[in-house]
């Protein structure tokens, strides 16, 4: 009776602990955050702990700010005896990733605007149809104008800046490598010359984790 | 139907041996279980938003894929649109440490308890869906990034001959760089290598209607081996062979270019696969551990009867290490993740032809196998097409009729 009382107590402790083992499995400090992750504002420029391995807000900042630095230095802004009008023509993406191609050129444009001081003009094409609209409401005599409205004043483009997103994909099973190649150019709308080209390249890879391979 | 999602530390219920353990695994389990209970309805536009909404996180990107699928096949394109968007962000970032996947590389988790992202033909099938919307919405560049993105998808099959080998993403990464002035002939020779037994169209720069296929039901998942560890796909026959298509007067013959099917099942085999292997070994094992350790500390205190303590102690000692070890074997969980995009097509196929703005009346007739139209499957259609951009019209034999686009 004794032997048997001393084996099950200590059949007892070796199940108790078998199930603070089953219990502590299911503990909630095995996952990670399990209250969440509060908003966090980053600098656009920074990689964020979410990433993959298309373009994100770190390009962008990093392609755009290299490429209007570089078509200011152009001679033919910095040095140009008119301002030039400049039009924005669409980007041609040629990567795998779908993006919001405007983007790039909207950035590139705010920044010289903002830093060019008045070297050079971007003329708002995208709005045309408004403002054909604008002038129709003008020459109809519905609304005021300020000069005759008859005359043509819709400016004709000096350069078209454009741009083309190119990638490179590997994917094996050692992960997926993402290159992409972001090239600008600045167009001479009267001759087709190119004025100014530029470039800029970033390379990514990764690897998800086995579960998902 | 109730979708009900347990998360704990055994992912489920499962027979353990001893009793105890059962009672007290169950109280553990019961006690720190994380429930999301979703009641189905059987309509994907319905469940979808609701499981999206209020069912397991794990399940969110496969709830967007078929709600996205249904939604395109009722005409419902901005919604398709909000669910795909979503679903391919989340899977363009999937890189890197992941607790839900570290979780189901364990011994005691299901693979069906990581973050569903999908099976390579599933995930190029949400960039095919996007990249069929992107043209839509007038932008084939990117719809032509979804359509390589498809084919990258699709790249690390086992065998070299089956990667990327999508005809339908090729052709149109092909059409899209012509109409973008490109040279779009290399994806062309891409997409013909890989069509079988078709000769495909010769791009037309001035082919501005372009029609995408699905038709038959596509490809479920199963699982097979003794723990059902082993991941299997299962197609039910289709009854739809190919289609005709008829614009005004005019008939056009549509052959299936792609095999969802095909493209399931030449993926080879997964990294996971060798993981989940090694777990039913891991179970094989700890249960015959456990079998072995059960009947030796039985036969021990048969044998001694209670005339030696120590050997009692160790029959005794030997039962509870074979108890805790067939525990361990019952925790274990080698299965399969069989969760599935279950209402995908069987066949993808288009057809690309230039047609004069203004109204077209259309009718598509899906065929069996014999070339005879299943009437109740007869699609009509009245089209506008604009002047100067492409008309871009999605057709399953799942769509609604009629439709004015």
């Amino acid at each position: 009776m004794v032997i048997f009382m001393k084996q099950l107590k200590y059949s007892l402790s070796i199940v108790a602990l078998a199930a603070a083992g089953l219990i502590s499995g299911c503990a909630s400090s095995g996952v990670r955050n399990p209250s969440g992750v509060p908003v966090t504002e980053m600098r656009p420029d920074e990689q964020g702990f979410v990433a993959g391995t298309g373009m994100e807000s770190q390009d962008l900042v990093a392609v755009t700010d290299k490429m209007f630095r570089s078509v200011l230095a152009t001679p033919q802004i910095a040095n140009a005896q008119t301002v030039p009008r400049i039009v924005l023509a669409p980007v041609d993406n040629q990567t795998r990733f779908p993006i919001n191609k405007d983007i790039f050129l909207d950035r590139i444009r705010v920044e010289l605007n903002s830093k060019a001081k008045g070297k050079m003009i971007f003329l708002a094409r995208e709005r045309m149809a408004a403002l054909e609209g604008e002038r129709q409401l003008k020459r109809s005599g519905q609304v005021t104008a300020s000069a005759d409205p008859n005359r043509v004043e819709f400016e004709g483009a000096d350069f078209l800046l454009t741009g083309k997103l190119s990638g490179l994909t590997t994917r094996t099973s050692a992960g997926t490598s993402d290159y992409i190649l972001y090239t600008f150019q600045l167009v001479d709308a009267r001759t087709s010359g190119i004025v100014w080209e530029d470039s800029a390249e970033i390379k990514k890879q990764g690897l998800e984790d086995a579960a998902y391979r | 139907m109730r979708l009900t999602d347990k998360l704990g530390a055994g992912g489920g219920s499962r027979v353990i041996g001893p009793a105890a353990l059962v009672v007290l695994a169950a109280l553990a389990l019961a006690g720190c279980a994380t429930t999301h209970e979703v009641v189905l309805s059987g309509d994907v536009l319905v469940d979808g938003p609701n499981a999206i909404a209020n069912g397991p996180p794990r399940d969110r990107l496969l709830w967007e894929y078929r709600t996205a699928a249904a939604a395109m096949r009722v005409g419902k394109f901005d919604l398709a649109k909000q669910y795909l968007d979503d679903a391919l962000t989340r899977l363009q970032g999937i890189y890197g440490p992941d607790p839900q996947a570290r979780k189901a590389r364990g011994y005691f988790h299901a693979e069906a308890s990581k973050t569903f992202i999908g099976e390579p033909y599933e995930r190029a099938m949400a960039y095919v869906y996007r990249g069929i919307l992107y043209w839509m919405d007038g932008q084939p560049d990117n719809a032509r990034a979804c359509f390589r993105s498809a084919e990258i998808e699709d790249s690390d099959t086992e065998k070299h001959a089956y990667a990327g080998d999508w005809v339908l993403p090729d052709y149109f990464d092909g059409l899209a760089t012509a109409k973008l002035s490109g040279d779009g002939s290399e994806a062309f020779k891409r997409a013909q290598a890989d069509v079988k037994y078709l000769t495909l169209p010769p791009y037309d720069p001035k082919a501005n209607v372009l029609f995408f296929f699905e038709f038959g039901p596509g490809p479920g998942k199963y699982a097979t081996g003794r723990y059902a560890e082993q991941l299997r796909f299962s197609t039910p026959p289709s009854p739809v062979s190919s289609a005709r298509l008829r614009i005004d007067t005019r008939d056009i013959a549509v052959a299936a270019t792609d095999d969802v099917d095909f493209q399931a099942t030449t993926r080879g085999g997964r990294v996971m696969d060798h993981i989940l292997g090694n777990k039913a070994v891991f179970k094989t094992s700890t249960d015959v551990a456990g079998d072995v350790a059960i009947v030796g500390g039985a036969a021990t205190l048969l044998a001694d009867r209670g005339r030696n303590a120590t050997a009692d102690e160790v029959g005794a000692g030997l039962i509870v290490a074979g108890l805790i070890s067939k525990a361990i074997s019952s925790a274990t969980t080698p299965e399969a993740d069989t969760r599935a995009w279950d209402n995908l097509p069987h066949y993808l196929s288009f057809a690309c032809l230039p047609l004069a703005p203004g109204p077209h009346a259309v009718t598509v007739e899906f065929l069996d196998g014999a070339g005879q139209a299943m009437p109740n499957l007869t699609k009509r259609i009245t089209l506008d097409v604009p002047a100067g951009k492409d008309k871009v019209v999605f057709v399953s034999d799942r769509s609604v009729t009629p439709q004015n686009l």
